[in-house]
């Protein structure tokens, strides 16, 4: 043994093509919302599924959902789930890196601050997903695999969620991709969820950080369970009934109330042109009138 | 014994591959090859059509949103007295199309090679065109435009240890590279609008650009485009945002639509 494992080393090395470093993604990171701000803080109005291509179902929860509903006991220590907390209200989150130290090669990522502390595991040790039957969680399992300036990162295994505030649904059937870019001290998150049950296609959005070093991160992490709203019956569910129109958002902001809706449709360019004849008609009639 | 023999192999090996490895550098040494063009050297590939997915800021991006709404953009006092005298007679007009907004807009993109070291981005929406020069000693004109003056290069990941300019034996890297990118840095912008209703960046503006590409699950083609604008004049600070694109399979739904001149 003595010679043999440095000098097939030796040989591997003069073989192999150019080794590339990896990119870190730890350390503080300060958000930047400036994309959907209103949608993020403090949160899409009710009605309000514009660039979502959800399918009818979802459409048809989001529309039952009631913001009440977050002050009943059994929702109200809900941290945000994985398929929304990196965009949500941006989370000023901590990356940490979790190495052997022994052998010093990287375990995972921990991401803090999330909020609720539902903080996170990006497993780097390429350790295999769980069996589909083992527990959803509100972080997922996560597990991630560095590739230049990106890391890539799979997650199963979450929780039946939310992808916006305003109820629209994630399942937990949903899967979701990221990938993780830095470039210099700016990082962009690439979010892909894929979730056959309430999208027409996979959604995919991206979110910003800048490395800082003084950040404050959310430290909200223990939810007291306490009676919010006196006098309701047991049993109660906050809702609308089904077959509620939710159009609201689109009465205040001057648009069809089909535009709000989301499906996928609406997120490519041709829709452009189809809202601006539907925006002239909708002028037209409020001139006839 | 048998493991005198395979020491053997491996120093011959090793022994044999550094003289190929040290003939290669001689030679590299003596020919003085000229680097290969930014179009040869391209690490990916960016090129082809490719098709915005708005769904983020939708509203802001599909419809022109009302005079005095620029939620999410971090604008200052100056930039908000500008963006509050435009009115709705202006709406549709080329300064909403100019570098810093351009890929924002609902549209599709061409990318293409205009020379081996030109990058042309074509858009349907405006009707505009980008070059993307990669020739840095080129002198720049010094007149502003709507796109402004770009400046390209490729990043690649740095080799692990450092060293991260030239490849084994000092020369230049080429090829495709796992993680690489893009970097567009934009001066001499005239000044124009972040959004469709009037909010401002000035002729001091300057854009960093990354550009990135990936692949979906489901075997789509990604880019995506994150913008950084530096604007000292209208912005408190950097305003971040990344537009994506999806790769189609060819022009067939390019459907050019011009802006209006001012």
């Amino acid at each position: 043994m003595p010679l043999r494992v440095p000098l097939l080393a030796a040989a591997l090395v003069l073989v192999a093509g150019p080794a590339f470093a990896q990119v870190d993604i730890s350390g503080e990171w300060g958000r930047r919302i400036h994309e959907d701000q209103p949608h993020r803080n403090p949160g899409a109005e009710l009605g309000d599924y514009t660039g979502l291509p959800i399918n009818a179902a979802a459409r048809q929860k989001a529309s039952s959902w009631d913001a009440s509903i977050l002050s009943l006991p059994e929702h109200m220590a809900k941290p945000h789930p994985a398929q929304y907390f990196m965009r949500g209200p941006g989370p000023d989150m901590r990356i940490n890196k979790i190495t052997d130290p022994v052998t010093q090669t990287l375990i995972a990522f921990t991401l803090e601050g999330i909020f609720g502390r539902d903080d996170r595991v990006i497993w780097m040790d390429g350790r295999p997903h769980p069996s589909e039957y083992a527990e959803h969680t509100w972080d997922g399992f996560s597990t991630g695999k560095v590739e230049g300036n990106k890391l890539t990162v799979t997650t199963t295994h979450m929780k039946y969620g939310v992808i916006q505030r305003n109820g629209v649904p994630a399942s937990a059937h949903a899967t979701m991709t990221e990938h993780f870019i830095r470039h210099g001290d700016f990082l962009t998150l690439v979010t892909i969820v894929d979730d056959p049950v309430y999208l027409e296609e996979p959604f995919i959005r991206t979110s910003h950080w800048v490395r800082t070093s003084n950040i404050t991160i959310d430290q909200r992490f223990i939810f007291e369970v306490v009676d919010e709203v006196a006098g309701h019956k047991q049993g109660y569910v906050p809702h609308y009934p089904l077959g509620t129109r939710q159009d609201e958002f689109a009465k205040k902001h001057g648009l069809p109330f089909e535009a709000t809706q989301g499906g996928k449709e609406t997120i490519y360019p041709e829709y452009e042109a189809i809202l601006r004849k539907a925006l002239a008609e909708m002028a037209a009639k409020r001139g006839s009138n | 014994m048998r493991q005198t023999a395979f020491t053997c192999v491996v120093l011959a090996a090793v022994v044999a591959l550094s003289q190929s490895l040290a003939e290669t550098q001689g030679r590299g040494a003596e020919t003085q090859a000229p680097p290969p063009s930014p179009q040869a050297a391209a690490p990916i590939d960016l090129t082809g059509y490719w098709v915005a997915i708005v769904t983020e800021d939708w509203r802001w991006r599909m419809v022109t949103p009302p005079k005095g709404d620029y939620a999410s953009v971090p604008l200052n006092d100056a930039g908000r007295k500008v963006a509050d005298t435009w009115d709705i007679s202006k709406d549709g007009r080329c300064e909403a199309y100019g570098a810093p907004a351009l890929l924002r807009m609902p549209t599709r993109l061409r990318i293409t090679w205009e020379s081996s070291s030109i990058l042309r981005i074509d858009t349907d929406a405006g009707q505009q065109t980008r070059r993307l020069l990669f020739d840095k000693s080129r002198q720049p004109s010094t007149a502003h435009s709507l796109q402004g003056y770009s400046l390209a290069e490729w990043e690649r990941p740095a080799r692990a240890g450092g060293g991260g300019g030239g490849g084994r034996g000092g020369g230049p890297q080429t090829g495709p590279a796992p993680g690489a990118n893009l970097k567009v840095l934009t001066t001499r912008l005239t000044g124009g609008w972040l959004r469709k209703n009037g909010v401002p960046y000035s002729e001091e503006a300057v854009i960093t650009e990354y550009f990135d590409r990936f692949a979906a699950p489901n075997a789509e083609e990604w880019l995506a485009v994150t913008t950084i604008v530096t604007d000292p004049k209208y912005l408190n600070q950097d305003f971040v945002t990344s537009s994506h694109f999806k790769k189609e399979v060819d022009g067939s739904k390019w459907s050019p639509s011009p802006c209006k001149a001012g």
